[in-house]
């Protein structure tokens, strides 16, 4: 192989987990910033009040009063709002009617709303292909498109099923001029705490205030796509942290092959100093560009399903703002390959010249027990051929390994999200349907053919009591709710009286509530339940920020609180008949229980983008890596090639020697790679990405066999690509070598 | 804890609404730190308390000079000083634990606010720390105009007077710790309980409760009456079922709103028809204490004239119906207190025909000194005051009139044909911006010059949370600009000659 390409095998190298690293950059940093940057250009407020509608002076009576506000402003939002535009509609739009002051919403095409016009939020634009200047018909008035608007304090439509619009004040009669709704920025945000108490304490008479914080509305974003995002982000940390591996046993690799040059300057008189010296800066040279490349490519191929997606949970990408933070990664990159080549060299320089000139590795020579026990064969010579360079071996499968790793946990993330949609069992749920059924009817629904039970389900959203900031979700069965959700327990015991609450993780950690605390809640309708904590739940849904409970308590604050009834099926039950059953007790058709991540396919068709994306460019690292590795072998091994092709030997039999190489390889990665994705990475994107739940992320056989097939066929790859070059060079110079 | 529903409770109820009702509806100025700011400067001259940047946070900050203000004429170089006084207004030492108190009302809307603070269990903690911040500006003598306990209470006075008086002061009555409606254990989010809400100041509570000695001030006090003083809630006067509700156990937390009225109504008459009423509402169960009963107003005066320390010219004033006397600051200024506490009830200040006979004879035998009143209620407030303006105006040597009970620093010019005099009102240590004044009156070119100032408390201990929870307070004196304009805090107001 000549130097050039020697070069270019590098760069490839470095450009391929470059490519990782900007896909992995562009879709954690997206993700994970892209709330603040559109609440900071939408200028959201730190507070966003609901309640009955009021008179405006009464309710700023109160509102201007307020500590630590820096200003408000009010709207009338209007639900049920029929909305029309040529080839879609829907009874669910909502209006805000905007009542002066600051917006709390960026404009992104058009001008702000004015008379006789509407302003639409940006998802109805982009589902409906609106755009300024064309009609909207709103509860009947067609009303001129004036502008798109940005607001982040709710995931965009579709991905919510009420999309937004915005009318002035004066399009609307007099009799919708009272607001609803209480826009309030704050002068230190970070004191949010002591207004919300104040206006607590200042609300009698306004009815089922409800608040909700910046952070709040970043939790309820974060819960309408589920743990998706959560997971993304997590994903993403890992692909960075598997690409940092890849290129530092690349530049390791690279470094042994250069041992026999280093022998002979340091025979010529070079210090350990000046050879590590050159060693880095050559890393440089061919480091930067390359990573410079793969960066670009990376963020490019996942950029557009990254903007897609964040623009479905109504977030901003980052645009220019990503380019410092690709540049910070070629700095990374640069100095991890710079570092990985310095490093090797330095050890191996230090040696005597003599010593690095008879081609020793890197460490002294050990015994190599496993060489010797392979078979004879071509497959078994190739391996041995591999295994001859232990530290080059042992680059190759963590890089491929890593690779595998990585692929592996793809695999299991799209199947966890599959079932996380599908599967209310993921969740802890044990019941298949709900009912739209009085709590009294339980009972005969219970004597439904191929019903195990059936018990009334109550759901509120709530506020921590205490911090008034907090959303939380309390959801009560009368007796045991473990019949019907039963999340494992990670600490204390399962709740036994009306009095006490098994909280989610998600929440104990948000309050710091342990067994034995209280859990003080704010219901809708203003008065505060409190509970003893009994338990701690690993519950996914809500990112476990809810708290079980039995119904006593939250009746007797509000008494007039709904319920449904949860339907377990008996094992083989016909859903169909039990259906038809809980039909003749008069309930609309049953609904399945829900899981935890949205079914909007237009959303899951964008987070499978952005996984393609990311899991191209790991199959091109690995597919580097192999290449790589066969051709260090086959060059090393270019005599003993040419021999066996002088006696006879064919391109089945050079193929062979390779193929034993790359399985050499191969198969170790593939074992430590499964390893790797189970007791390693598995674990590492559940706990970042949910610690506050158990998610299922162990490989399944199927995934298994999935990277096995995968890895195969890279092999097949790289063994042919190899095997084609090896066989284009001389029998004779290679027998002159040898 | 428990509920109650029984006649008596129905009572209790029905009284303690009332009550509230009608301190809301008639006076509504009276009825407005780890963490907490440095202490306060001696004086505002030097440095004051502030928040520059809205966040609700308390911070040192420049000190706002005198201005001078020469509404009335006059003017020129102030010459010797004729006397340092200060002025502690509407101090309000409450029992908070007291089942008389109406904390619920607020949540009633309408017309009701204030009947809640969150700093209401500091009170004694806040005069203690405004006396001492007082001591240090070293005052000739000290005016206290009115509202010096919240509810007429015994042991309301009891601990007001041990503060100002100095020794041990007990804020804690009942049983030991704290009984009432900012206890934790509470779940009414609508009051700000301490060890649970933000700003949170765990233990707070314990240590209002907490016994503490109080310096007293250092110069003589003279009292003023405030309607505070000798009605219940400053509203009602006390009648037997009141002080069976205040020594009992039944403490009313939660109220029908449907029982409250909606308009001004007549305080006694409206007591009378809703205890005839059943009036639900959720009660706290707490320990009783005798010492909550009302004090009559000749108990109070008896009180308040007997003390040891108290001046000559207050122990004068022993045995009279009403709380009216002179006192001398030097050979040069006299003061003129007024009793305007309505004994009928009600907030609105009264002066009866044979106070104003008093006082004209008061103002007559002051000819040739410079002359301050002191009364609780401003006299452009109280049924008589226009003619006791009318005999000021007429009364050569009448700087100012000081007064109290609006909460409210204000400054007014009051313009007469000989020149006039100023009418000022001072803040209350119940509310933001819970200030004291002081006052220096000095020659002026043939007139007078009256410098004062506002004094912030130091802050120390408690009183420290306190002041920061009367800022943070969204019914209290921030929201209400009760600290006024700088113009309102510390001037030079200068008195022509001849006024």
């Amino acid at each position: 192989m000549t130097p050039r390409r020697r070069t270019l095998l590098a760069a490839a190298g470095v450009f391929a987990a470059s490519v990782v690293v900007g896909t992995g950059a562009t879709v954690g940093y997206g993700l994970a910033t892209g709330f603040d940057r559109a609440a900071e250009r939408a200028d959201l407020p730190d507070v966003i009040a609901r309640f009955d509608t009021e008179g405006r002076g009464r309710v700023d009576a109160r509102v201007r009063a307020l500590p630590n506000l820096a200003a408000r402003s009010y709207r009338r939002e209007v639900k049920q709002v029929p909305l029309a535009a040529p080839g879609h509609a829907t009874n669910r739009g909502i209006a805000q009617i905007v009542l002066g002051g600051r917006r709390g919403y960026a404009i992104t095409e058009g001008h702000d709303v004015r008379r006789r016009e509407v302003v639409i939020e940006r998802g109805l634009a982009r589902a409906w292909d609106l755009h300024p200047g064309d009609l909207l018909e709103i509860a009947g008035a067609r009303l001129p498109i004036a502008g798109i608007a940005l607001s982040p304090d709710n995931v965009a439509f579709p991905l919510t099923v009420t999309p937004r619009v915005y009318l002035d004040a004066a399009t609307v009669p007099p009799g919708f001029r009272d607001p609803n709704l209480a826009l309030l920025w704050l002068a230190d945000p970070g004191r949010a705490d002591i207004t919300l108490t104040q206006a607590r304490a200042t609300s009698f008479g306004i009815g089922h205030l409800e608040f909700i914080t910046r952070d709040g509305v970043r939790v309820l974003l974060g819960q309408a796509a589920g743990i998706v995002i959560s997971l993304l982000v997590a994903f993403s940390l890992v692909a960075l942290a598997a690409a940092g591996t890849m290129l530092a046993a690349s530049a390791h690799a690279d470094v042994q092959r250069r041992l026999p040059s280093f022998g002979v300057r340091r025979a010529l008189g070079f210090t350990p100093g000046a050879l590590v010296l050159a060693q880095a800066a050559a890393a440089a040279r061919v480091a930067v560009p390359a990573a410079a490349a793969g960066l670009a490519v990376g963020a490019l191929a996942v950029a557009g399903p990254t903007r897609n997606l964040l623009a479905q949970l109504n977030e901003e990408a980052p645009g220019v703002a990503l380019v410092p933070v690709l540049l910070a990664c070629l700095a990374g990159v640069s100095l991890l390959v710079c570092a990985a080549s310095a490093w090797p060299a330095w050890r191996a320089a230090r040696r005597p010249p003599a010593e690095v000139l008879r081609g020793a590795d890197l460490a002294p020579p050990r015994r190599r027990r496993g060489a010797g026990r392979l078979r004879a064969g071509l497959l078994g010579t190739g391996a041995r051929f591999a295994l001859a360079a232990r530290a080059r071996w042992a680059a190759s499968v963590a890089t491929v390994a890593m690779c595998a790793g990585v692929v592996g946990l793809m695999f299991a993330l799209a199947s966890l999200l599959v079932r996380l949609r599908d599967d209310p069992g993921t969740v802890g749920k044990r019941y298949e349907l709900v009912a739209r059924l009085p709590p009294e009817d339980a009972g005969a629904v219970r004597a439904i053919p191929g019903v195990a039970d059936a018990a009334p389900r109550y759901v509120t959203d709530a506020a921590d009591s205490f911090r008034l900031g907090e959303p939380l979700r309390l959801i009560a069965y009368p007796g045991d709710h473990t019949r019907f959700e039963a999340p494992p327990l990670a600490d204390g015991r399962r709740l036994r009286t009306d009095g006490e609450a098994e909280v989610g993780v998600g929440l104990a950690d948000a309050l710091g509530l342990r067994p034995g605390a209280t859990l003080a809640v704010q219901v809708p309708g203003g008065s505060e339940v409190r509970f003893r904590v009994s338990g701690v739940v690993r519950a996914l849904e809500n990112d476990g920020r809810l708290a079980y409970v039995r119904p006593a308590r939250l009746l007797a604050a509000d008494p007039v609180l709904g319920s449904e009834l949860a339907v377990r099926l008996s094992p083989g039950a016909d859903r169909d008949r039990v259906a038809d059953g809980l039909s003749r007790l008069g309930a609309p058709p049953p609904r399945p229980a829900g899981a935890a991540t949205t079914r909007d396919a237009g959303f899951l068709g964008v987070l499978a983008g952005v996984l393609r994306g990311v899991g191209l460019a790991v199959g091109l690292v690995c597919l580097y890596a192999l290449v790589q590795a066969l051709a260090m072998t086959a060059r090393e091994r270019r005599g003993a090639v040419a021999l066996l092709r002088a006696c006879g030997g064919g391109d089945g039999a050079v193929a062979a020697v390779l193929a034993g190489a790359a399985l050499a390889v191969v198969v170790p990665a593939a074992v430590a790679g499964i390893a790797l994705q189970r007791f390693v990475l598995g674990p590492l994107v559940s706990r970042w990405a949910a610690g506050f739940a158990d998610l299922p992320l162990n490989p399944g056989v199927g995934q298994v066999v999935l990277v096995a097939g995968g890895l195969a066929a890279l092999t097949a790859a790289a063994t042919a690509v190899v095997a084609r070059r090896a066989m284009r060079e001389s029998v004779v110079a290679g027998l002159r070598e040898e | 804890m428990g509920r109650g529903s029984g006649p008596r409770g129905r009572m209790a109820l029905a009284l303690a609404a009332l009550t509230a009702a009608a301190v809301a509806l008639a006076a509504p100025g009276c009825g407005a730190t780890r963490g907490a700011p440095a202490a306060a400067a001696p004086s505002t001259l030097q440095a004051t308390l502030v928040d520059p940047d809205g966040d609700g946070r308390l911070e040192r900050g420049p000190g706002e000079p005198l201005r001078d203000r020469s509404d009335l004429g006059g003017g020129g170089r102030p010459g010797a000083v004729l006397a340092t006084f200060a002025q502690l207004t509407d101090t309000h030492v409450r029992d908070e634990e007291s089942p008389a108190r109406v904390p619920f009302l607020d949540r009633m809307g309408g017309a009701f606010s204030s009947t809640f603070r969150p700093q209401e269990a500091l009170s004694t903690q806040v005069l203690a720390a405004a006396v001492r911040a007082v001591n240090r500006a070293r005052p000739d003598v000290v005016l206290v105009t009115g509202d010096i306990v919240d509810s007429a209470a015994e042991d309301e006075l009891d601990q007001a007077l041990a503060v100002l008086d100095g020794g041990r002061v007990d804020p804690d009555t009942g049983a030991r710790g704290y009984d009432g409606v900012q206890q934790a254990s509470d779940p009414d989010p609508f009051f700000y309980r301490p060890d649970l809400d933000a700003p949170r100041y765990p233990h707070l509570l314990r240590d209002a409760e907490r016994p503490f000695t109080s310096p007293g001030l250092a110069a003589p006090w003279l009292p003023a009456i405030g309607n505070h003083d000798v009605l219940v809630q400053g509203e009602v006067p006390p009648t037997r079922r009141i002080d069976a509700l205040a020594t009992g156990t039944r403490m009313v937390v939660g109220l029908d709103p449907a029982l409250v009225p909606r308009r001004p109504v007549d305080s006694a008459a409206a007591v009378d028809r809703l205890l005839a009423e059943s009036a639900p509402g959720r009660a706290l169960r707490v320990p009783a204490d005798p010492r909550r009963r009302s004090l009559r107003p000749a108990e109070l005066l008896a009180r308040l004239t007997g003390r040891r320390a108290a001046p000559a010219a207050l122990r004068a004033a022993a045995g009279r119906p009403t709380l009216d006397y002179t006192a001398d600051l030097g050979p040069a200024v006299r003061v003129i207190v007024l009793d305007t506490a309505n004994r009928a009830g009600g907030s609105r200040g009264l002066l009866r025909p044979a106070q104003l006979t008093w006082l004209r004879e008061a103002l007559r035998r002051a000819a040739g000194r410079a002359i301050v009143v002191a009364t609780h209620n401003p006299l452009d407030g109280t049924d008589g005051g226009a003619a006791a303006l009318a005999a000021l105006d007429a009364t050569p040597g009448v700087v100012a009139v000081v007064s109290g009970n609006g909460h409210r620093n204000r400054i007014r010019p009051h313009r007469t044909a000989a020149g006039g005099y100023w009418l000022i009102a001072t803040s209350s240590l119940a509310d933001f911006p819970q200030q004291a004044r002081m006052f220096r009156l000095r020659r002026a070119a043939g007139g007078y010059a009256l410098e004062t100032w506002m004094v912030d408390h130091d802050g120390a201990g408690v009183a420290g949370p306190a002041r920061e929870l009367a800022f943070l307070d969204a019914q209290g004196g921030r929201p209400q600009g009760f600290a006024g304009t700088r113009a309102d805090r510390n001037a030079r107001l200068f008195v022509p000659a001849g006024g």
